[in-house]
């Protein structure tokens, strides 16, 4: 019998899952709120899968943020009407998970889930089971929840027409609904299921090097050395080496409407690397 | 079914048999095996299929044997090379994934063929030519290629060509490459055969197959704020006459028509297509579901059909407000969306295609099942590509899944269904009645009864 708060094995949490979805499919009796909740779920262990991957598929993750959103609007506006707890049947201090960590959800199912195991076909029971084996997540956390797994995937480099980015220290809610939230809740709380793709671009290089003034930056660096490779005449830009085109380093997307400052900035920066990354390849 | 015109009062014009399989026979499937993309050329006389190791395999049809009348042209392995290597973006920490995403064929121009194959990242446009004579009696150098000196000729002979086995060599011509940050879906040849378009999740380039070092973005929809993504696009086409117009199709089940002439950015459509939502029919899954996963124009111009998760729709292009045609692909899924999210079975890409005469059409499904259906008669008929129907010439049988009360015999309920058994791509000879079909590791080509 596993005590409440204990944390469960994935494995057996995927086992549970695929029980409990199918009996999403097969049930038509079960209560509205929970399929909802079910759903949710499913968005959310899904999403911090993806964080663990090196390169989550796009497609996915804005489908599955879509449901998120989806569902997190339509329980706002059921809270909105009434203020009594949605998932009624449920009482928060046994099943509801609190404490949201920064680094995600950890998933910590409360006791009674051996008890489906033996379960019957009685739909009560059934339900009862389903309940108890959900993991029930309050809208901030979701938020937060989504926020964070994303804000961690720091991985695609765009840099095509600068764009604008929103300045590290806005914390102006974007969403109408989050005015409802409670305000002290953390900053990150506030960005809510926007700030899922936040995170799908670095923080752009190449506004960053925009905002400070480049030769302050490279003022003690010296790329002499680099520069010099293909003889070209230190006074122009330096320009990334002729590899064959498979080059495997060379994949700086090309800019079309990128002034040409960033295109020497951005070439600047990778032919740096390229060369450092031939010298340790030995390539 | 389709294609052939007249009789049949049964509804069956006639009938699909197997012809041919290729691939390993194992259970145990290689990953680098598996069939990511399948496509004839305009001739139908090359089938080309890519796969995850980022190897490309072209299939050539036997001429007719005049001695064998019964047995239509087989196709057998003409070229096999290694189009895309798996390779490593130091600057990101990523591998990127050597799998073919999609094969096009640029019409034949003159001895060679030419062809675009991608990946995620990189276009590459192979030339595959034959070479059926060497040259001899070279007076530089030795029959086996060893110089001669040259104070010992004291003759001077014209080389002559000679026949030699055939051989068939592949060689990539360009290599359109560093254009894409986000993930290639796919490709399309102008009917101008001098552009072609490649398209990831947010933008859609424009190239000139002899510019490698520069393309147009002509659609991106890229939000400014990357937090207000909702929508990615997920397939692109140009139009088979006009090479100024394409389309392309989104996550949330709309499809976009551009016209490059209005101006340079095709950021705002021509046309729009969306069809309403039924309230009825909503789910949690809904825009999951509706998410479009392939679009194909129709040979003539005038339709375009696209595949959704569970059905796929063929639209009037001066039609916006609703497609004509909606075609039920295994609906019986619909109570099962929550398991299959699950498992990530729905988010498969099922393609579909056209046959020549654009009077039939046809998907893939799951447990090696793929559906027809006739645009005129509107029968429709599910085939299996197995191991066990794959005797030569063997007709298929049509085959049914249960979806609920009794079982009958010779149907499969909905539970036995493998969902490992996918088949997402499949291609249609662009003429006759041949059927190229992908199960895994393994391609099946069928080809109709002849009477």
């Amino acid at each position: 019998m596993l005590g409440r708060g204990l944390k469960r094995k994935l494995s057996d949490y995927e086992e549970n899952m695929a029980g409990l979805s199918s009996a999403f499919d097969s049930s038509r009796n079960l209560p509205y709120p929970l399929k909802r909740q079910l759903v949710l779920n499913m968005c959310l262990t899904k999403l911090q899968t993806y964080k663990m991957l090196v390169e989550p598929n796009l497609h996915r993750s804005v489908l599955i943020a879509n449901t998120v959103r989806q569902i997190q609007e339509e329980m706002r506006q059921e809270s909105n009407q009434q203020p009594v707890n949605v998932c009624a049947g449920i009482t928060p201090s046994t099943h509801s998970y609190t404490g949201m960590e920064s680094s995600g959800i950890s998933l910590q199912l409360p006791s009674g889930i051996s008890q489906q195991e033996s379960n019957c076909c009685d739909l009560r029971s059934a339900e009862d089971q389903i309940e108890n084996s959900l993991l029930i997540v309050s809208d901030d956390d979701m938020s937060s929840a989504i926020s964070s797994i994303l804000k961690d995937l720091d991985f695609v480099e765009d840099i095509s027409p600068p764009t604008c980015l929103v300045p590290t220290g806005d914390d102006q809610p974007k969403f109408p609904e989050n005015a409802g939230l409670k305000l002290e809740d953390d900053r990150q709380d506030l960005k809510g299921a926007e700030c899922v793709f936040g995170s799908f671009e670095i923080s752009n290089s190449t506004s960053y090097l925009k905002d400070l003034a480049i030769d302050d930056i490279f003022e003690d660096i010296d790329t002499s050395m680099y520069d010099s490779d293909f003889c070209c005449p230190p006074l122009t830009p330096p320009r990334p080496p002729p590899l064959a085109t498979e080059e495997p380093l060379k994949t700086f997307p090309s800019c079309n409407s990128s002034s040409a400052n960033n295109i020497q900035i951005c070439r600047t920066d990778l032919s740096e690397l390229d060369h450092i990354m031939e010298i340790l390849v030995g390539s | 079914m389709a294609g052939v015109a007249g009789g049949g009062g049964n509804g069956n014009d006639f009938q699909w048999c197997f012809s041919q399989v290729k691939g390993a026979i194992d259970e145990d499937v290689a990953e680098a095996d598996i069939i990511s993309t399948v496509e004839f050329n305009y001739s139908g006389d090359l089938l080309a299929t890519g796969d995850k190791g980022g190897r490309v395999v072209i299939f050539q049809r036997e001429q007719e044997n005049k001695s064998r009348p019964l047995s239509r042209g087989e196709y057998n392995v003409y070229s096999t090379f290694q189009s895309h290597e798996p390779e490593f973006d130091y600057l990101k920490s990523l591998e990127i994934e050597e799998k073919i995403n999609k094969i096009r064929w640029l019409p034949q121009q003159n001895a060679a063929h030419f062809l675009l194959s991608t990946n995620d990242k990189t276009i590459k446009l192979w030339k595959i030519s034959e070479r059926d004579k060497r040259a001899e009696g070279y007076n530089l150098k030795d029959e086996d290629g060893r110089l001669r000196d040259p104070f010992r000729i004291t003759a001077l002979r014209v080389p002559i060509l000679k026949p030699m086995d055939l051989m068939v060599e592949a060689s990539p011509r360009r290599i359109f490459a560093n254009a894409h940050t986000y993930h290639i879906n796919s490709i399309s040849v102008n009917s101008d055969h001098e552009t072609y378009l490649s398209a990831d999740d947010l933008r859609i380039n424009l190239w000139h197959l002899e510019i490698t070092d520069r393309s147009f973005n002509i659609v991106d929809i890229k939000p400014a704020n990357m937090e207000e993504l909702t929508e990615v696009i997920t397939a692109a086409e140009f139009h088979p006459h006009h090479c100024n117009v394409f389309v392309y199709s989104s996550s949330k089940g709309t499809i976009r028509l551009c016209d490059m002439r209005s101006s340079a950015l095709c950021d705002r459509h021509s046309k729009f297509f969306e069809e309403p939502e039924d309230p009825s029919s909503r789910s949690f899954f809904s825009e999951i579901i509706s998410s479009i996963s392939d679009v194909k124009f129709s040979h003539s111009g005038r339709y375009m059909m696209t595949r959704d998760y569970l059905s796929v729709k063929v639209w009037d292009l001066n039609m916006e407000n609703r497609p004509v045609e909606t075609y039920q692909v295994h609906e019986y899924l619909r109570s099962k969306l929550c398991s299959l999210y699950e498992n990530d079975c729905i988010f498969d890409k099922f393609e579909c295609c056209w046959n020549g005469s654009d009077s039939a059409i046809m998907t893939g499904s799951y447990n090696n099942f793929f559906r027809m259906f006739d645009r005129n008669t509107r029968r429709d008929i599910t085939l299996e590509a197995s191991r066990e129907s794959s005797k030569p010439r063997a007709i298929l049988k049509p085959r049914k899944v249960c979806t609920g009360g009794k079982r009958k015999k010779d149907e499969i309920s909905v539970d036995s269904l493998d969902f490992n058994k996918k088949i997402l791509h499949t291609a249609w000879h662009p003429m006759e009645n041949i059927i190229a079909v992908a199960a895994t590791n393994n391609l099946y080509i069928f080809q109709d009864k002849i009477n």
